[in-house]
């Protein structure tokens, strides 16, 4: 059984359904991948999932379906998500920020040793605990959304386009903390790009997303074999 | 000398019931991004219940208690069945749903309890005056240096510090309070990390109205009644406070009613004859105005800081 599996999912603002029916599924400890244009679908996908917008379809999370719970109960049951943009807090300091992302946490139990577990992964977060989150830079903003999300110990992390508006030797660190933590921890990933070349390295499995459904997917050497398919979306 | 501080201190009091005011508008604000209007006239409501428990014979500070519990379920249930609807659809809409509130407690209060000053003998009331938290008789004052000090003036003023150290220890020091404060920054991401906005949202302005009554029933005790009309001025006082301490600092709304109170008394007090009582609002203004030509995001306020 799939630790995610979504499936006929439509969901959209207004009247307007950006997603028209949306199969996907992700296994436990894998890495999955979704890429896509802009307007594909992408974070309407991340949203829905989330619970952050009316969504209709079954989205099964550990055989319950969760297409009706609210976003708070959502992040109970063990899916957090580091959305696009800024995931942060700004007016509260980077330690306020990881208490934030704890906050589903019962008691104290364990709460400050992780947060000295992603300062040691995030060192430049480390130096920076007292400031508030908006006077950082965008890549340590970056990395403090994705300690936060982190700090509720999630089953699923859900990244939106973690590496938009960012350097690319920046993007890459990320990755790597990204990849390590699937690796050695089993955080099973749900990571949506637009940048195909750095994502699919990482990636057991990729989705190529087209206004609203899965056009193809694969893993990364299959995708990449298929020259319609290569050209087309992955752009090399 | 002596004058100087008896209207400092006169003004401390005063100020502290538009620090009240001023405490609510910025619960709502900081949490929502909406002015409440109906803020002034929610703790007139707590107010006219107060008398009315009074009435019945409950003791003034049990009254009080109720009267807050009055005011958080009024504040708590007009968000959830009013504000949040309505805001979904627009926000600015939310402005005119708040002024309704306005007129709408006023007509209720004259409804249940007439448009004459209360307590009132002519309409039977038992008490003889508003229900006073602190002693008020004559004689209830001590007179260090030549400056008198009424009970009931210190007390306000002490009631108003302790409310203010309590919220502080709510904000940053609760799990509750950090929750206030991450949806205040960032809604969306407070969903995203397991936090029950709407629950925040609705408990914030029950909170800001429970504040309010203390206020509400603070100023009906200096006053010695309560009316219809008594509101009005304090609500724009506090209005003028939260927006000279910062629209989203609960410390600035705090000190930015006791500067409006020095300022009001000390310009009444000292320019009698050109300024006098009527003028005393407009002083209050110029003050502001000065302050946010200089920092316009109020003394304590913070500009929105954000790198790209």
């Amino acid at each position: 059984m799939p630790l995610l599996d979504v499936k006929d999912l439509k969901a959209g603002y207004g009247p307007v359904n950006v997603l028209d029916g949306m199969h996907l599924h992700v296994d436990q400890g894998e890495f999955v991948v979704m890429l896509g244009a802009n307007g594909a679908g992408k974070t309407t996908t991340m949203r829905a999932i989330s619970g952050l917008i009316p969504r209709h379809g079954s989205i099964v999370f550990e055989g319950h379906d969760i297409h009706k719970a609210s976003a708070d109960s959502i992040v109970r049951s063990g899916i957090a998500q580091v959305p696009q943009g800024r995931g942060t807090f700004p007016e509260l300091s980077v330690e306020d920020n990881l208490l934030a992302g704890a906050y589903v946490r019962h008691g104290g139990d364990g709460v400050h040793d992780d947060m000295d577990k992603w300062f040691a992964v995030f060192p430049r977060l480390a130096e920076r605990r007292a400031q508030r989150a908006g006077s950082l830079s965008g890549g340590e903003q970056q990395m403090l959304a994705i300690a936060r999300a982190l700090m509720s110990r999630p089953k699923l992390l859900l990244c939106d386009e973690p590496s938009l508006g960012l350097a690319p030797l920046i993007t890459q660190e990320l990755f790597a903390v990204l990849e390590r933590l699937n690796r050695d921890e089993g955080l099973s990933v749900l990571l949506v790009e637009q940048n195909a070349n750095l994502a699919m390295h990482i990636a057991n499995r990729v989705y190529l997303l087209e206004t609203g459904q899965i056009v193809a997917s694969g893993s990364a050497e299959e995708l990449g074999a298929d020259d319609a398919i290569r050209k087309a979306y992955l752009g090399f | 000398m002596e004058l100087f501080f008896q209207r400092l201190i006169d003004g401390l009091s005063q100020g502290s019931v538009y620090s009240l005011i001023a405490l609510g508008l910025v619960i709502i604000y900081r949490g929502t991004g909406h002015l409440n209007f109906a803020q002034g006239e929610m703790a007139l409501f707590c107010a006219y219940c107060v008398y009315q428990f009074g009435e019945w014979g409950i003791p003034v500070w049990i009254a009080l208690v109720l009267g807050m519990a009055v005011g958080f379920a009024v504040g708590a249930a007009s968000e959830v069945t009013l504000v949040r609807p309505i805001s979904k659809k627009s926000p600015f809409a939310v402005f005119v749903v708040t002024l309704g509130l306005f007129t709408f407690l006023n007509w209720l209060d004259g409804a249940i309890w007439g448009n004459q000053q209360l307590p009132n003998s002519g309409v039977g009331s038992k008490q003889q005056s508003y229900p006073s938290l602190f002693p008020n008789a004559p004689d209830d004052f001590w007179q260090p240096f030549g400056v008198t000090i009424r009970y009931e003036r210190a007390g306000i003023l002490a009631l108003v510090l302790v409310i203010t150290a309590l919220l502080f220890l709510l904000f940053n020091k609760t799990k509750f309070g950090l929750a206030m404060r991450a949806v205040a920054s960032n809604t969306e991401s407070a969903k995203l990390a397991g936090i029950r906005t709407n629950t925040v949202l609705m408990v914030s302005w029950g909170l800001a109205a429970a504040i309010g009554a203390v206020g509400g029933v603070v100023i009906a005790g200096l006053n010695s009644n309560v009316n219809l009309g008594l509101m009005f001025t304090v609500f724009i006082y506090g209005s003028a406070a939260a927006t000279l301490g910062g629209f989203d600092s609960p410390i600035g709304a705090v000190l930015g009613g006791l500067i409006i109170g020095v300022v009001e008394n000390m310009a009444s007090g000292y320019a009698q004859e050109w300024i006098g009582q009527d003028m005393k609002l407009s002083v209050a203004f110029m003050v502001i105005l000065v302050v946010l030509l200089f920092k316009p995001s109020g003394l304590f306020g913070t500009a929105k800081v954000e790198r790209v």
